[in-house]
């Protein structure tokens, strides 16, 4: 195998790896800090592409400053969604502990609901946007291209983990967010507000989905049904990197791009896929709460 | 037990009455024909171009005053979606046969949808007139009720290389090695596998025999792949949403290939696609075309039917379109001759076609017929190649406009 062609491959598969990260970012969190497996976090991310979409459709609003508009509204809608319709689950249950399975279910159904809404207002068809700039990269060399909207996307994902980590460790809110993750009756008892915590928790988990999409739609093209390929995506890299821990998501997700990347020049891409699989049974076999994760 | 007589004889009655219904008469209403296509997911565009040129042709038909042989029997269309799911599929089929008592269906575009389609179709006794579907298996399960006007997968390979066989004979210059990449379904792994077989009967040697899964929106591996692999011509097999990102990914990467690339339809058939790409991202592709793309400029009476298109849909008529009208003029034949709604007579109409003339010939085949497995022999394609942003014909020569000359080799990007 020519070293070139496999640097280029480690490239490529660091460059979609950190964009998985980010992806993934909002899902480690949520079940970190509320234990909820959000099933429907596939379909936020269609979402997300679909906001910046619409806008520069609509109003030919570039997609990078129609993130201003798809954070909040994705915020917004994540907030709303847990505060109306998971939140009632916590009530139920006792001592704020979720049934795994009920709250599976539960985003599940929502996910559904999303994806099938969309599919009845704008239809099937799969959607993108054309960019001037799109279609030029960043030749290092002769040999290695990175496109300039899918670098952008790298170094955004990786400028979102950076801030969520910041934002975690250094403000208020964010440590009130990671003493609920560490224990939610204590939080409670030092006067932390813990519904509102979770609803904000899940805002900010979809927000992170409405700048990704945002940065995603100029070389990504969307349709109501991109979302389940994503939601599992996202699952076997939190599950690689550790629920729970921000640097664990990234971790995950470079693991997963570079071993798609580079199994993909062995054998195709299809049989790729299979490393992947094998490689997330052998960390839950091993490793359950994943390589940077913390203890359930 | 006079109650239970009572009631056998109401069974009965009410069972003669049903099969009564159920005959038909030479004179009916309307007849009703099922369309299952696929009007979402990957293959909507495809779908939706085919089920408007169906439509345009049964509003002709019912303008005209149906079908004479019926009583002048109207054309009731029913359209199922497939969503490009197989299973979706067969249970659309299932339901518009049950549901509506259809006398004959047509589609489904996709070969993956069809081939589990036209079971259920033989298991109704319904006769299925194929669009679009080119998987060999189709026509070789000595099924009954199914027939396939358009090409066979192997017919769409075999074209492809003659063209490459027949340019280089032209020129003196051609490929020693050929690189495949297909989308993963029924359709893209049928083209592979004919390719393999010919190809090795002609001599070429296959550096990268790659399918990717369905859904796919990054090709950087694929074309890091046939960069460091080198085939000298690529042949690929992708629908509109694939190939959009491929064809950008190729132009933003600069890949050379000395003969070009080669695809098979689908995605380079569909007006969306040349709406998406760069212009210069598809210049001296070639593309096998379902039918003949400058009909419009060679046949007058197509003109109507394209203008109508435009106004349903805002482009102009494409092979899909054109399937779909073919579709529902190949079917309006057979009902002539069939004089019946019932399946069993249509399904020997269907047997004994030989459509040499007419609307239903609008792809550019010269016949319709089909043999014992319901295939049409004479069907075939024409590849084009992407000239100064128009797809011209350029194989076979018989299809070449005068003055008209393929780029062979393909100039490298740096020299473009």
């Amino acid at each position: 195998m020519d070293p070139i062609i496999l640097g280029i491959a480690v490239v490529n598969g660091v460059i979609v790896g950190g964009l998985y990260g980010a992806i993934a970012l909002g899902l480690s969190l949520i079940f970190g800090v509320m234990r909820v497996i959000n099933f429907a976090h596939g379909s936020f991310l269609m979402l997300g592409l679909f906001i910046p979409f619409w806008l520069w459709k609509l109003f030919g609003v570039n997609p990078y400053l129609a993130a201003v508009v798809a954070a909040p509204a994705l915020f917004g809608i994540g907030y709303l969604i847990q505060a109306t319709i998971i939140a009632p689950l916590f009530k139920r249950e006792r001592a704020m502990v979720l049934e795994p399975l009920s709250v599976l279910l539960l985003t599940a159904g929502v996910g559904i609901m999303l994806d099938n809404l969309a599919l009845m207002t704008v239809g099937p068809d799969f959607r993108g946007i054309t960019m001037e700039f799109a279609a030029k990269a960043l030749w290092i060399g002769t040999v290695l291209n990175i496109n300039y909207t899918r670098l952008i996307a790298f170094l955004v994902s990786l400028a979102i983990t950076v801030a969520m980590s910041l934002f975690l460790a250094r403000t208020d809110l964010g440590r009130a967010i990671r003493s609920t993750a560490q224990n939610r009756d204590a939080a409670a008892l030092c006067g932390i507000n813990v519904p509102r915590v979770y609803n904000i928790t899940f805002g900010l988990g979809c927000a992170i989905l409405g700048i990704v999409g945002c940065v995603m739609i100029p070389f990504y093209l969307v349709s109501p049904a991109v979302g389940l390929a994503f939601g599992i995506r996202s699952f076997i890299v939190v599950v690689l990197g550790g629920i729970g821990s921000i640097p664990g998501s990234i971790l995950g997700g470079l693991i997963l791009g570079v071993v798609e990347s580079v199994t993909a020049q062995f054998v195709t891409a299809t049989s790729a896929s299979i490393f992947s699989f094998v490689i997330f049974i052998l960390v839950l076999f091993f490793r359950p709460t994943g390589l940077m994760g913390m203890k359930v | 037990m006079r109650r239970m007589l009572f009631v056998i004889g109401l069974s009965v009655v009410a069972l003669v009455l049903s099969s009564g219904l159920a005959l038909a008469g030479e004179k009916v209403d309307e007849v009703k024909i099922g369309g299952v296509l696929s009007l979402s997911g990957m293959a909507a565009n495809q779908g939706t171009q085919t089920k408007t040129g169906a439509i345009i042709a049964a509003d002709e038909i019912n303008a005209k005053g149906g079908i004479p042989a019926l009583g002048g029997a109207k054309i009731k269309l029913f359209f199922g979606d497939s969503q490009s799911k197989p299973d979706v599929g067969a249970s659309e089929t299932e339901r518009i046969i049950q549901r509506e008592n259809v006398s004959v269906l047509f589609g489904a575009y996709q070969s993956a949808v069809t081939t589990v389609t036209t079971e259920v179709a033989e298991r109704y006794k319904t006769p299925w007139l194929v669009t679009g579907s080119v998987a060999d298996i189709i026509t070789q399960r000595g099924f009954k009720y199914t027939f396939r006007p358009n090409n066979k997968a192997i017919y769409d390979a075999r074209e492809q290389l003659d063209a490459i066989k027949g340019l280089t004979q032209e020129t003196g210059k051609g490929p020693k090695s050929i690189g495949i990449l297909v989308e993963g379904t029924d359709w893209g792994k049928s083209h592979a596998t004919n390719l393999r077989k010919l190809a090795k009967d002609m001599g070429y040697e296959i550096v990268l025999d790659e399918a990717y899964s369905p859904g796919t929106m990054d090709f950087s591996a694929q074309i890091l792949k046939i960069k460091s692999r080198k085939p000298e011509a690529l042949v690929i097999a992708m629908y509109t949403p694939d190939h959009i990102v491929f064809t950008k990914q190729t132009y933003e990467g600069k890949l050379d290939i000395p003969f070009g690339i080669h695809s098979v339809g689908a995605g380079s058939e569909d007006p969306n696609f040349y709406k998406a790409v760069p212009v210069q991202a598809v210049e001296y592709m070639f593309v096998q075309e379902d039918f003949q793309i400058d009909i419009t400029e060679v046949a007058d009476w197509t003109k109507p039917i394209d203008k109508k298109f435009r106004e349903m849909l805002g482009y102009e008529l494409t092979s899909y379109g054109a399937q779909g009208y073919s579709a529902i003029y190949t079917i309006y034949d057979v009902l002539q001759r069939a004089g019946s709604v019932d399946k069993e007579k249509i399904r020997e109409a269907f047997t004994k076609t030989n459509i040499v003339s007419g609307p239903a010939l609008i792809m550019g085949w010269q016949k319709i017929a089909f043999d014992q497995d319901g295939q049409n022999l004479d069907a075939h394609g024409v590849i084009s190649q992407n000239l100064k942003g128009k797809r011209t014909s350029i194989w076979p020569l018989a299809n070449r406009p005068k003055g008209i000359k393929p780029v062979w080799p393909i100039p490298a990007w740096k020299d473009r």
